[in-house]
This record gives C-alpha cells, structure tokens and sequence, in this order.
C-alpha cells in the first residue's frame, strides 16, 4: 500500500470562475485521499480558482511533492500550462531544497476503461449490455486537447471486451456529434458517459441539450441537485437512454490519483532521490 | 524552518484573532470560526469540522459563486467548530486558500513578487493578448477590480512593472503591516480573475478602436 507520510500530493485540476462543479470532484478525491492518510499533506491547486497552480507551494510543509493532473488527457494544460505556472523542468524538478515529481494526468491510466464501465452498468442497473449502444462522449475540436484521441482509446478498449451491442465514440463539436445519438445507435438501450472530468459547464449543461433530454440548459449541476440524471431513463426517438454523470465524479477516481503516484514511482524509484 | 501549522500556533498564543473577515476564538474543544461581524449574534447556524469550511466559503449570501475567496463577501450567519490545530489550518485553506503558506513563506523571506507586466508575458492561449494592455488601462484594472471594497482583501505586493507602481489604491493596498491580532493576506501576484479581466480590457479596446 502507498503510504508517504513526509510527502505531499498537489491534485492540480482546471476550476471554473462561474461555479463551483468543476472543482467539486478534485476537492472531493483530495478530501478522501486526505482521511485516508496516505499522504502527510494533501492539496488542489487550479488554472481558474483557488489556491492558484502559482500559489499552491507556499502551502506544503514537505520536501517531496507529488503533482497529479486531474485532467482527462495529455494536453495544452498537462503540457503547458501546469508545467509553466508551477514553474517545473520535468518529470523530476529539484529546486530550493524541494523535489516536485509530476505525474501522469488521471484520464491516462489503463484502469479508464474499467471505471467506464462501472459507471456505465451503475447507471442502467439490469439493462442487458449486448441489447445496448454505448456512447462515450469526449469534448473535441480543440487541436491541443487530446480528449478525443483518449475517448476513441477507451472506446476500442471497451469493444474490445465483446460485452456491449456496439460502443461508441461520440464529441460535441466534431464528427461523430453526440447530437446524432439516434442516427448511429443501433440497440433499444442506449447509454451515454461523458469522458469529463466534472459535471461542469460541458457534460451537465451542454450535452442534455445535444441529446435532447432537456430543451435548453437545466443549469448548473450544484444548483439543480442533479436533477438530469434523476429522469433515467429518457425515452426519447424509440428508445430508452441513460445519462451518466461525469466520469471525473467517480469516488475511485482517488485511487487512479494515487496509482499515478505509483506509477510514477515505479519509473523514478522514490530511492534514488531520498 | 517553522512549519505552517506552527507558526498558525506561535500567532494564536501571541492574540492573532483575526483573517480576513473571520473572527477566530479558542474554546474549551479547540476553535471557534464565525464572520467578524456576526460577533454579537446568538443565532448562529452551527458547523464543526475543516470540510464545512468548503461549504461556508462557497456561496455568498445571495446564493452567488465566490471564485475569489479573498473577496469582501464570505456569507454570514455560522458559527465553525474546530477540534484542533491541524483541521484548522484546513478550514482556514478553504476559506483563504495559500493565505497562511504565503505570508509563512514571506516571514522566511521565500516570497517572491512578480510584476503583473512578467504575469502577462508569460501567458499563452486565449490569455496571450493580454500583453496588449496599456499601463493606463492595467491601473485603471487593477483600481477598480482589486480595490478592498468590494474587490479583494488581499495586500498587492507586486507592482505593474518594476521600479512602475500601482497608483489607482490608496498607500494601505500595498503595506506589508496587519493589527497585531490580524493575520495578514499578501497577493505576491496577479490572480487568474485578473489576467481574464485584462483579456476583457484589451478585446474591449479593440472592439471600440
């Protein structure tokens, strides 16, 4: 079991001026991570609230510092931005008596595929998989966001397995919409789980609206108590759909932040720099 | 080298009563947070433990978002037990995130002011244009979005440049003093709201030029 009570882990995620369902899950796994007690100290630091990615330094005690992206993919905020505002020189920074080590963003590890499906089944509990379309929705369109490539990785991972009728990628902005759920579904059963990391402005207010489930945006998540997922299932152009809450808001989303942690360590041994 | 905790321990002993608008007060089970004008009230919803802190600091009273936590608007009405030290470092990182770290790492002298002009530079994507602002506008900014009244708390350490001041706040924005008992916010640098804000003055300028 990972046990680092001289270090600290810093869950770095992206954060919303508007409201607070962005941050929500970050705060959450960081919290649980916390009462476990695997960590000496345990932090978020964020692009767009607070503590800021320049502020989050000043509050570690510990000399070792895990970074973990909670980001979906590898992109212009894993690679640009939380290296360049946390001031990082690679995977390994060594600077004024400190070692930050900066770990792989979540939406990365193989286990991806595996919570998919977990929030797939929670969703549409006795739905048979072979007589249901699953769709795995990712964002798209934006050239240095990898989300599209990583949604389409654990869309082949999970056909794959052979369990579903049929699995499927799907974006908001770019071919294949998930707007045209209906036109590519080919089962009764349909479930849709947003590839995001929040039940943010994307995956709560946007993405009902392209599936048709709501007319216009139902809200923010934290002000509404969630009321989209409560309707499933929609029966909506002949057939029964289910909408799944982002899959960043899964609670074991806090052991994926700790196996990057570990996988980290398995490739620059903690040894080498104690 | 003191650890935050304990120099949060050395400024209690020492009177520290105040953060921001938090009045802070030691009780027989360990701490007792409310808002510092809520000291007269005796119908106070109650609260025990860090994570509630969360939830205090989220909302104003008007059910708004508060992105900035250092903005003069933390909801009323609450009374936060704390049991110890430990959880009330962690109650105090929700309501003024990096706020006991930062001034903790200007007491060891590790506290590094960057100008808002080298804030700037550095930004890429969307926030790039924000370079194009002019020092006319940036103190006309930061005047009004930063201001204590109704902007931000924190004291400015940076200036708009070096050796180029901000001279849109009155002399007290930028003092490194706190009352004995206060426990002083320092903004070491331009916050992320500002940046946007910049990228909103500089498409503005262009939309009107």
């Amino acid at each position: 079991m990972l046990l680092k009570p001289h270090s600290a882990l810093i869950i770095a995620g992206h954060g919303s001026t508007v409201n607070p369902d962005s941050s929500a899950p970050t705060f959450d796994h960081a919290a649980e991570i916390a009462r476990r007690g695997v960590f000496g100290e345990v932090y978020c630091a964020f692009w767009k609230e607070e503590p800021s990615l320049r502020q989050v330094l000043h509050m570690v005690d510990a000399d070792e510092i895990y970074v973990v992206p909670n980001f979906i993919s590898e992109g212009y905020f894993t690679r640009t931005v939380i290296p360049r505002e946390l001031e990082l020189t690679g995977p390994v920074t060594r600077r004024d008596g400190r070692t930050i080590k900066y770990c792989e963003p979540v939406g990365n590890h193989p286990r991806m595929t595996e919570l998919l499906m977990h929030r797939a089944t929670e969703i549409a509990p006795g739905i048979p998989p072979s007589e249901t379309s699953l769709f795995i929705v990712g964002h798209g369109t934006d050239l240095n966001d990898n989300s599209a490539v990583a949604a389409k990785r654990e869309v082949d991972r999970i056909a794959a397995l052979g369990l579903y009728g049929e699995v499927l990628n799907a974006y908001m902005e770019e071919e294949p919409l998930i707007s045209k759920w209906d036109e590519a579904a080919r089962y009764p059963n349909v479930v849709v789980v947003p590839f995001f990391i929040a039940d943010g402005l994307h995956s709560y207010e946007d993405i009902p609206v392209l599936l048709g489930i709501a007319e216009e945006s139902p809200g923010a998540a934290s002000t509404t108590a969630k009321h989209v997922f409560a309707r499933n299932p929609y029966h909506l152009r002949g057939r029964s759909l289910y909408y799944a809450s982002a899959i960043g808001t899964e609670p074991m989303f806090a052991d994926v932040i700790l196996e990057q942690v570990a996988a980290f360590d398995a490739v620059e041994p903690a040894s080498v720099f104690a | 080298m003191t650890s935050i905790t304990e120099a949060l321990e050395r400024w209690l002993r020492a009177g520290g009563r105040e953060i921001g608008e938090i009045h802070i007060q030691s009780a027989d089970s360990g701490w007792q947070l409310r808002h510092r004008r809520d000291d007269q009230r005796t119908d106070l919803a109650t609260y025990t433990g860090a994570e509630a802190a969360r939830m205090l600091a989220q909302y104003t009273d008007s059910g708004e978002f508060r992105p900035l936590k250092t903005a003069p608007n933390l909801r009323r009405g609450w009374l936060l037990t704390i049991p110890d030290l430990g959880e009330l470092r962690r109650a105090l990182d929700y309501f003024y995130p990096a706020m006991l770290g930062v001034r903790v790492s200007h007491m060891h002298g590790n506290l590094v002011p960057v100008a808002l002009r080298a804030t700037l530079a550095r930004q890429t994507g969307m926030y790039r244009v924000t370079q194009k602002i002019t020092d006319a506008q940036a103190q006309q900014m930061v005047g009004d979005f930063c201001r204590s009244d109704g902007g931000c708390l924190k004291h400015i350490l940076w200036p708009l440049a070096p050796g180029h001041v901000i001279s849109t706040l009155p002399a007290e924005k930028f003092s490194l003093e706190a009352a004995p008992a206060a426990w002083p916010l320092f903004c070491h640098e331009a916050c992320n709201l500002l940046v946007a804000k910049a990228r909103e003055v500089v498409k503005r300028a262009n939309l009107t030029s």
